[in-house]
Formats: structure tokens, C-alpha cells, sequence
């Protein structure tokens, strides 16, 4: 019976793992073919096997480490203040969203714009001739900072990231907190714990797992962050800019270095696989 | 099994319909404004010719701009059939060749468009496209603040100060056709606030500055007129030398001074244009194609070629031009195209619908009532227009990139003007080896 059952399993798995392998094993096998290759443009079809080459090249690229570091900044730095402003969003807003749960629709407004897009929107708003930003800023106090200069660029893509994102951390910290069983907090308070020593000694915690997935999943998208800063500034000037997507997408189109491009790629999996493997014995480390 | 063998049949007879009435010369062209109307005029009038036969009739062919060069690369690459005949540019004929096949032209080809313009379409000797677009670049000036300017003892004194002080030199005033890069950056001083806080406008001028390769194209005319080249005769890049730093250093007191937009390190084409559009700004050198929408938003508005330097006045040049896919299903249908679209005829025709193709004075002079910008773009393509040695290399939009990345960065801060240079070096070596 047993037996019969592994059998239809395999069955009827077998359309979704066809489909998987090719969606996902022919880029892969192309990846690795070409990332241990001498690949141009012109021998697509002829890559000539060159070891580890590719690797040497990419981790001698000064240009790699600007964007790994680059990438590693942002990543980090947008995840810390999506999870904080989220969090805090989540649990100073939950009452009202308990009595009137259209706020939420306002508030994910952010994250159903394409990426690729706000970016084009932010070079139009903050543009000093054409933004609306600027424009009243001259307006009220006669200048405007210049939101895109070398000085702030930096800080006008983490905010225009944390903007965007932040409801994505918002949502999984109000379904954490309004997963709270009522009971637990009503104990407290007939005990008489005042509402800050609520949060942080029984809603927090409780809340801990949520923030540590929270953090892991907006760090991850941060570090691989291509479409907005690309419509906005593209890779910045002297490649400031340059997170490890747009120095792959670049080597590849812009120089047609591929087999290099696709090197950088694997280190990138290679570097995520290993963050991810970490992160999730960590979290069954906390678990236990 | 009735119902899919009908439905199947439908689908068949249908594709084969659609088939039928699909025209067979497939032409991939260049999106959006006026090359593509004029690109749809010239086939609608060459389909209407008695002797063009209904298999090679020419059906056009329009992605996005954005990222074109990018996907065309990687369907030439792939030996795609979709198209027969593909746009091109003068900066990647090199890149593309290999998947390209060199074409004849009309017999009359060299009398319409003159040697300089089908030079921007060819590689290594061969002809692998028919010009159809030509760009360079003008210097756009402000009129009224000119004139203003030129009729104020007080300001021309003014003006003066400034340069004595910022550039060490005592410079008057002087109608922009005699402007030197001196001039133009002292004028841009001149009419910044930061400098001069009476200015009439924010910024005396806008550099378009973002990490992009077409904005160094807009800048080596710069260098150019101070003698800077790629290369030398014997292959040896020379991208490090005193004319480079000369004027990569002249823009970035413009950056320092504040006479150029503190966020122009993030602007291209369409920023760069709002600024002068806004009234903020009084002078920039911007491509030709941006003629109309300037003098239409600031009407007083004059042009010129770029300013000129010690080796002379000099303008970067490219050509948009379309060419013939190594893979087409129909060369002769592509090739009779093309052959068509290098006579007189044509360039006409696409001329009077919006397109900017580089005409020689005789076939220019057809058009003095309806184009009268094309003679000015076609006598400076021809008097100042330049290549540099390398620019129509397999890896010269690399080296626009190397260069955008490099320049960019000793504009905002990022780096010093030795290590620009010898980053730039590295890379022009190794991509023009």
C-alpha cells in the first residue's frame, strides 16, 4: 500500500519537478557552464573551459568589492529600519486596524508599485527643475538639498528603499501581534504590568521569531537590490552605487564579460546559501 | 478528439493567414520619437513602389528603448530571425560585426551623404549599414542673457573679475561663436549663484554627468580640442594626457564652483534638458536632437558647434544607421531595402518626415525650406565632426563605459584625477588590446 502510494507521489509530482528542472536547472547548468568558461558574446555556443579563472578575475575587481560592500551596507541598514519602523508601525497602529482594517490597503500602497518603477518616480519627484519636492522647497525656504548629489545619494536610495519596504515588515509584525492570544495580555495587565513592560516582557519576545524572519527576508531583498536604484541613478558616479545585481547585469551586457558576470554569481549564491544556512540554525537554535 | 483536431486545424489555418499577410522584410528600428516616424514613412513609401514584389515588402519592427542595445546584442548573439535588418550605431558597428554582413549601397550613396557620414558606418573598411541618423552635438546659449550681459559695462567687469579670479586669466565677454572652453567655463561662472550671486539664473551651465556612456560622448569633445585621442598611430592608449587633464579638470571646477547642478552626477539627456528648459541655466552643450525641444522652451536660445580649443573647434559625431543580420530569412528583400534607403530619394523623404540624417551640402540645400537645421548639423558634421581612434572598435562602448565610470567619479569626489586616469588606462588597455 505503501509502496502503491511512494509511486502515485512520484506521479504526480513528477509534472511540477519537469517543470522546476527546467525552469530552474537549465539557467543553472548554463550558469556554471559559463561561470568556469571563457565566454563572450561571440562564443555563446563555444565556451572554452578555463577553471577557475572567471573567479580569479572577479575577486581580484576591485569594482566586485565595492559593490559586495556596497550591497552588504545597504542590505543591512535598510532591514534594520524597515523591521524597526514596521514594528513600531504594527504595534502602535494595531488598535485602529482592530476597529477599522481598511488602514492596512493605505498602508501597503508602497509595496504594489514595481520596484523599477519608484525609482523612475523618485528621479521625477526629486528632480531640482521638474520635482515637486524641490519646487516647494525653494518655494518655502528658498533652497533645496540636492537629493541626488554624490553627498546624498547614499541616504535618498536607503530611504526610498525603507519607504517602499517597510509595509512588507509592518504586515508580518501586525499578524505576529494580532496572533497574541488575548488571554496572555489580559493576565498581565489584571496583574498590573504597565503597558511598556507588556511589550517588552511578553509582546516582544513573542514577536521574536517574526522580527528575525522579517530582518533575514528584507536584508536579503536589500543586498540584491537592482530595479530602483538602476531607474534612479543608475550605478552612481565611480560605480558608488553599484550593488552586486547591477555589477553582474553590467558585466554581463555593458563589458560582456559573461563568463566573469556569471562567476560573481555563483559567489553571490554561494554567499547567500551560506547566510541562509546560518540563519536557519540560528533560528532553530532559538526555537528549542 | 473531434473538437481538438478542429480546433487544431483552426490554429493552423490561421497562422498560415497571418503568414500571408506578414510582410517578409523584417526591419528592427530605433523606438519611439522622430527616427521612428520617419523610419515608418520612408517604408510606407517604398512598400508603394511598383517594383518592390509582396514577399520583399518591408514590415517595421519596435521594442523599447530602454535597454535595446543590450537585447539586440543578445538576439544577434543568438542568431535570432525576427528581424532582417537591424538598427545600428556608430559606437557598436565593432561589437555587432560578427553577426552582421557588410551591404552594397546605391550607386549614389557618397554624392547624398559624403565620405564623413558613411564612415560612421563602417568597420574595418566595410560597409555594414546605410546612415540613416546623424548626432553631434551644439553648444546652446541664452540670447537675451548675451546681449544683456554684452551691453553692461558693470557686468562685462564683473565677468572679468571672476575670471581673473577662478581662472587666472582677465577674460571679457565674447559672443559664444568665439567662445574657447576658457570662455565657456568662465561665462558659466559668470552666471552662477554660487559665484556671482546677482546672476540672473541658478547655474551658469549644465554637465550631464550621470555613470553613463552617452554622457561621455557629450564631453570628449572637450578633451578633443585640446588634442586628446584614444590612441596613438601605433595602438598605445593616450588617454592620460595633458589635454584629458586639462579639460576633465576645467569641468570639475564647475562642479566645485557650483556652476553645474550639485546632483548633475545623476543626470543624462532628459535632466539635463529640464535644467536649461527651467530658465535656471545659461549655456550647455547638448546633442542636436534636443534642438526643438530647447529653443521651444526657452525661445531666446542660440546655437553653435561646441566651443573650440587650442587644437581647433570639434564635435563628436555618430551615426544611427540600419543594417543587414547575419541570420535574415530574406537578405535580398533587405538588401534592396537598404540599397533604396542610401538614395537621394530617401533621405529625403525621411529627412521632410522628422528623421536627421547627414546630408551632404547638395542634398541639404533640397531641404534648406523644410530642414533648415539639417544644413547646420551637416556643415559642422563635416567641418568639425571627429571619431576618435578606437571609437568604432569590437569594445568601444566598453571604453565609453570604462571612462564614464572613472570621469564620474573624479567629478563627484569619489576619487583623484591620477587615479581616473590610470583606472582609465587599465581598462582602454585591456579592451583595446
Amino acid at each position: 500500500m505503501v509502496k502503491k502510494y511512494k509511486l502515485e507521489n512520484a506521479v504526480l509530482a513528477s509534472p511540477t519537478s519537469l517543470f522546476l528542472l527546467a525552469i530552474l536547472g537549465f539557467p543553472v547548468i548554463l550558469s556554471l557552464t559559463y561561470g568556469f568558461s571563457e565566454t563572450s558574446f561571440e562564443t555563446l555556443r563555444s565556451p572554452e573551459f578555463s577553471g577557475l579563472q572567471n573567479f580569479r578575475d572577479v575577486t581580484a575587481d576591485k569594482t566586485f568589492w565595492q559593490a559586495a560592500w556596497f550591497s552588504l551596507r545597504f542590505g543591512t541598514i535598510t532591514a534594520v529600519l524597515e523591521c524597526a519602523l514596521g514594528l513600531a508601525l504594527a504595534v502602535y497602529l494595531a488598535p485602529l486596524i482592530q476597529k477599522h482594517s481598511w488602514v492596512v490597503a493605505i498602508l501597503i500602497i508602497p509595496m504594489i508599485v514595481a520596484p523599477a518603477m519608484m525609482g523612475l518616480m523618485y528621479r521625477l519627484i526629486l528632480n531640482e527643475f521638474a520635482g515637486p519636492i524641490p519646487y516647494y522647497l525653494y518655494s518655502w525656504i528658498g533652497s533645496s538639498p540636492a537629493f541626488l548629489s554624490p553627498k546624498n545619494v547614499f541616504t535618498t536610495v536607503i530611504l526610498a528603499e525603507t519607504l517602499q519596504w517597510t509595509p512588507f515588515a509592518f504586515l508580518l509584525f501586525l499578524t505576529a501581534y494580532q496572533s497574541i492570544p488575548q488571554e496572555i495580555r489580559e493576565a498581565a495587565t489584571v496583574d498590573g504590568t504597565r503597558p511598556w513592560r507588556l511589550f517588552w516582557k511578553i509582546e516582544f519576545p513573542l514577536m521574536l521569531p517574526t522580527l528575525f524572519v522579517a530582518v533575514f527576508i528584507r536584508f536579503i531583498d536589500g543586498f540584491r537590490v537592482f530595479d530602483n536604484i538602476y531607474t534612479l541613478v543608475g550605478s552612481g558616479p565611480g560605480g558608488s552605487t553599484t550593488s552586486m545585481s547591477i555589477y553582474i547585469f553590467e558585466t554581463f551586457l555593458r563589458r560582456g564579460e559573461i563568463g566573469k558576470s556569471m562567476a560573481a554569481a555563483i559567489l553571490l549564491f554561494v554567499s547567500a546559501f551560506v547566510v541562509l544556512s546560518v540563519a536557519q540554525w540560528l533560528l532553530r537554535r532559538a526555537s528549542r | 478528439m473531434k473538437l481538438t483536431a478542429k480546433l487544431l486545424g483552426v490554429t493552423a489555418l490561421s497562422s498560415l493567414l497571418t503568414g500571408a499577410v506578414h510582410a517578409e522584410v523584417t526591419v528592427l528600428g530605433w523606438p519611439g520619437g522622430p527616427e521612428e516616424t520617419a523610419l515608418r514613412a520612408a517604408a510606407e513609401m517604398y512598400n508603394a513602389r511598383a517594383e518592390v514584389a509582396d514577399d520583399d515588402k518591408v514590415e517595421l519592427l519596435f521594442t523599447s528603448r530602454d535597454g535595446f542595445f543590450d537585447k539586440l546584442q543578445v538576439d544577434l548573439a543568438a542568431g535570432s530571425t525576427a528581424f532582417d535588418a537591424n538598427l545600428l550605431a556608430t559606437y557598436s558597428i565593432g561589437k555587432y560585426a560578427p553577426f552582421l554582413e557588410p551591404i552594397p549601397l546605391s550607386d549614389e550613396a557618397g554624392a547624398v551623404f559624403g565620405d564623413t557620414v558613411l564612415k560612421t558606418m563602417q568597420f574595418e573598411g566595410a560597409q555594414y549599414g546605410v546612415p540613416t541618423d546623424l548626432s553631434l552635438h551644439f553648444l546652446y546659449y541664452r540670447t537675451d542673457l548675451i546681449d544683456a550681459l554684452m551691453a553692461d559695462d558693470a557686468a562685462k567687469a564683473k565677468y572679468t573679475e571672476i575670471a581673473q579670479e577662478h581662472l587666472g586669466e582677465a577674460l571679457a565677454p565674447k559672443s559664444p561663436e568665439d567662445w574657447s572652453w576658457l570662455d565657456f567655463v568662465a561665462n558659466a561662472l559668470y552666471f552662477s549663484q554660487s559665484v556671482n550671486p546677482d546672476s540672473p539664473t541658478r547655474y551658469g551651465t549644465v554637465i550631464q554627468a550621470k555613470n553613463l556612456l552617452f554622457n561621455m560622448m557629450v564631453f570628449h569633445s572637450w578633451p578633443r580640442s585640446y588634442g586628446a585621442d584614444w590612441m596613438d598611430a601605433d595602438g598605445n592608449i593616450t588617454v592620460d594626457s595633458e589635454a584629458y587633464r586639462t579639460a576633465l579638470s576645467m569641468a570639475n571646477k564647475l562642479f566645485e564652483l557650483g556652476a553645474t547642478p550639485p546632483d548633475s552626477t545623476s543626470y543624462e539627456y532628459a535632466e539635463a534638458n529640464a535644467a536649461y528648459s527651467s530658465g535656471q541655466v545659461a549655456a550647455m552643450v547638448q546633442w542636436n536632437a534636443a534642438a526643438n525641444d530647447l529653443t521651444g522652451a526657452q525661445p531666446d536660445t542660440g546655437t553653435f558647434a561646441p566651443p573650440s580649443g587650442p587644437e581647433g573647434r570639434f564635435t563628436h559625431i555618430h551615426g544611427l544607421g540600419l543594417g543587414l543580420n547575419a541570420a535574415a530569412t530574406n537578405k535580398d528583400g533587405a538588401i534592396a531595402f537598404l540599397q533604396w534607403l542610401s538614395t537621394e530619394e530617401a533621405a529625403i523623404a525621411y529627412a521632410k518626415a522628422g528623421g536627421a540624417p547627414g546630408l551632404a551640402s547638395a542634398t541639404a540645400a533640397k531641404l534648406a525650406d523644410d530642414r533648415p537645421d539639417l544644413v547646420q548639423s551637416g556643415d559642422y558634421a563635416s567641418t568639425y565632426g571627429f571619431v576618435m581612434n578606437g571609437g568604432t572598435s569590437a569594445n568601444a562602448l566598453s571604453v565609453y563605459e570604462a571612462q564614464a565610470k572613472e570621469f564620474t567619479g573624479f567629478w563627484a569626489g569619489t576619487q583623484d584625477l591620477d587615479t581616473a586616469l590610470g583606472n582609465t588606462t587599465a581598462a582602454m588597455t585591456e579592451l583595446l588590446k
